[in-house]
């Protein structure tokens, strides 16, 4: 096979979406959690496009979230949730016990629902994590904070007050200085868990818009309630129903002709 | 028909008045119980007052305390209370902390932790002079005589499963959310533990600390069996040391006029400082939600 014909085979599997392309990111292969003996998430197999974001839709308690939880093994922190059969981030699997924990998750960033910002200053809440992983000067910390706060658009909003406590900025300012908490880490995949639910309208649209901006760098997971938000934000859209995925493809392709009935009804609002 | 319901109506009535009256019942009751404890208290306070008092004077904080007949203060016996509370937080907090962090970030849903729990609590009700019993058995037998460090380790004892107690439960208050914001990052468990954790549930710890040490300040049980009393300054800590609750006990005790005057006046400073620390933790505590 010459390089044009895998160039254009490369293309044509990313229009349509499929599983395992050259270009995946992120490979679930036969993926299974439990909660106790409960099965929550029943043998997904999907593959996730480097620099694309990626939508998890489906009803409450479909398992999206507890999918999202597998990728940076968040679930660890419980006793009896375990995830088992394959995940591969670039081709190594990360359910592997040898694989470290916290590498992993400066690998992949996550962003929660509700903000949580810790209790300490604006630019402490970046530089946290930093810190951990990276002796820096003054001067470059100051740098890395403020690309992280570019990132996340907040800058403007926060530049006079970076000493001032986190916790007095608004609910939108929060989440997005989640996310540049997130990225300050120079992460690979960021996953956001419902990221705008608990936003005001003109906030969502804010965090909406920077994920459009977040894909150029990173691979993007977002999980939400929100079917237009997914319609909006994502390349891919994976439609989840009682732990199982049942249908992923292009998001284009999804909301005007999703090929599994299941899907239809859940995107024409028949229920969920 | 009309009979019927008419019999119904009065059938509600008669429910309604019996409710209404129930509801009084356990209105005064209630309200009766509240002014039963409350009167003692007041009592008592109104007594530490006005006896103590008149009793205050400055020679108080600069004199040692005196010998039958003489003039003199509770200077020995206020330092000697410093000391030995001083050393008991110093000993309990780390340890209690340790404790607590241990029950709610490593062992919160384990059998052994709440078996761990379970003794604690044991040991936050057991009775003081128990633990002096068991100081004294444990040090000042060993070592031949009453001594300020086995008085500071009784204390110790008090202070540990208060500590651990208010740090386990300050912890366990903080939301799961901020627990995992924290470890998405990569940042291994004792540093978030360290720098997230304990700075958010930070009043709260505190306030513990601060309630143990109000809980030790009056305590006269503990230190008879192991500080004693000692009427002039204790040379080192291994010697018996003055300390305010016991030299209130003897002084209280004894048939001189002076003396008595010396204990009420220890008695109403150590009340004023046990209720300054009890409003310096509320204030602490509402400083920190307001915080959050």
């Amino acid at each position: 096979m010459n390089d044009l014909a895998a160039v254009k085979q490369k293309n044509v599997a990313a229009e349509a979406g499929s599983i395992a392309t050259a270009d995946a990111k992120i490979t679930a292969r036969n993926l299974n959690f439990y909660y106790g003996s409960s099965h929550a998430v029943k043998g997904v197999n999907l593959s996730i496009h480097n620099k694309r974001v990626t939508a998890l839709i489906g009803p409450s308690g479909c398992g999206k979230s507890t999918l999202l939880r597998i990728f940076n093994r968040m679930y660890a922190i419980y006793p009896k949730q375990r995830a088992d059969g394959e995940l591969l981030l670039d081709g190594v699997n990360v359910l592997d016990g040898n694989y470290s924990i916290n590498r992993l998750r400066t690998k992949v960033g996550m962003v929660f629902q509700k903000p949580v910002p810790f209790p300490m200053s604006i630019y402490d809440n970046v530089a946290y994590a930093i810190r951990h992983y990276e002796k820096l000067s003054r001067g470059e910390m100051d740098g890395r904070v403020e690309e992280a706060l570019r990132n996340a658009a907040l800058w403007d909003e926060v530049k006079n007050k970076l000493n001032q406590s986190a916790l007095g900025l608004s609910g939108g300012q929060q989440q997005r200085l989640c996310i540049a908490r997130a990225i300050a880490l120079k992460p690979e995949v960021l996953l956001l868990d419902e990221p705008t639910s608990a936003l005001d309208p003109i906030s969502t649209a804010k965090v909406e818009q920077l994920i459009g901006e977040l894909k150029t760098q990173y691979t993007v997971l977002i999980v939400t309630h929100n079917m237009q938000q997914a319609a909006r934000v994502s390349d891919t859209t994976g439609f989840m129903f009682m732990g199982e995925l049942i249908e992923f493809g292009a998001t284009e392709d999804m909301f005007t002709h999703p090929k599994n009935q299941k899907t239809t009804d859940y995107i024409t609002g028949r229920f969920g | 028909m009309n009979n019927a319901k008419a019999h119904l109506k009065s059938d509600n009535m008669s429910m309604w008045m019996r409710r209404q009256f129930t509801d009084y019942l356990a209105k005064v009751l209630g309200t009766a119980a509240t002014l039963f404890g409350l009167f003692w208290l007041a009592w008592i306070l109104w007594t530490t007052v006005s006896k103590g008092l008149p009793a205050l004077k400055w020679e108080l904080f600069t004199q040692m305390t005196p010998p039958p007949g003489a003039d003199g203060g509770l200077l020995n016996a206020f330092a000697g209370s410093i000391i030995m509370s001083g050393l008991a937080v110093l000993i309990g907090t780390p340890i209690g902390i340790a404790a607590g962090t241990y029950l709610s970030e490593y062992a919160r849903y384990s059998k052994f932790g709440a078996t761990i729990r379970f003794v604690n609590d044991i040991l936050l009700s057991a009775p003081s002079i128990v633990i002096g019993l068991f100081v004294y058995e444990l040090m000042v037998r060993q070592m031949g005589h009453f001594s300020a460090l086995a008085g500071a380790v009784a204390l110790s004892f008090i202070v540990l499963p208060v500590v651990v107690r208010t740090t386990d439960e300050m912890l366990q208050l903080i939301p799961s959310t901020m627990r995992e914001a924290a470890l998405a990052l990569g940042v291994p468990q004792w540093k978030v533990v360290r720098q997230v954790l304990y700075r958010a549930s930070m009043s709260g710890i505190v306030t513990g600390v601060l309630l143990a040490l109000a809980r030790i300040s009056g305590e006269t049980a503990p230190l008879l069996f192991t500080a004693l009393n000692n009427q002039y300054w204790a040379s080192s800590l291994l010697d018996p040391m003055a300390n305010v609750p016991v030299v209130i006990f003897q002084y209280a005790m004894s048939p001189y006029e002076f003396w008595h005057a010396l204990a009420w006046a220890g008695a109403f400073v150590v009340t004023m400082f046990v209720l300054l620390l009890g409003i310096a933790s509320r204030w602490l505590l509402l400083k920190g939600k307001n915080h959050e």
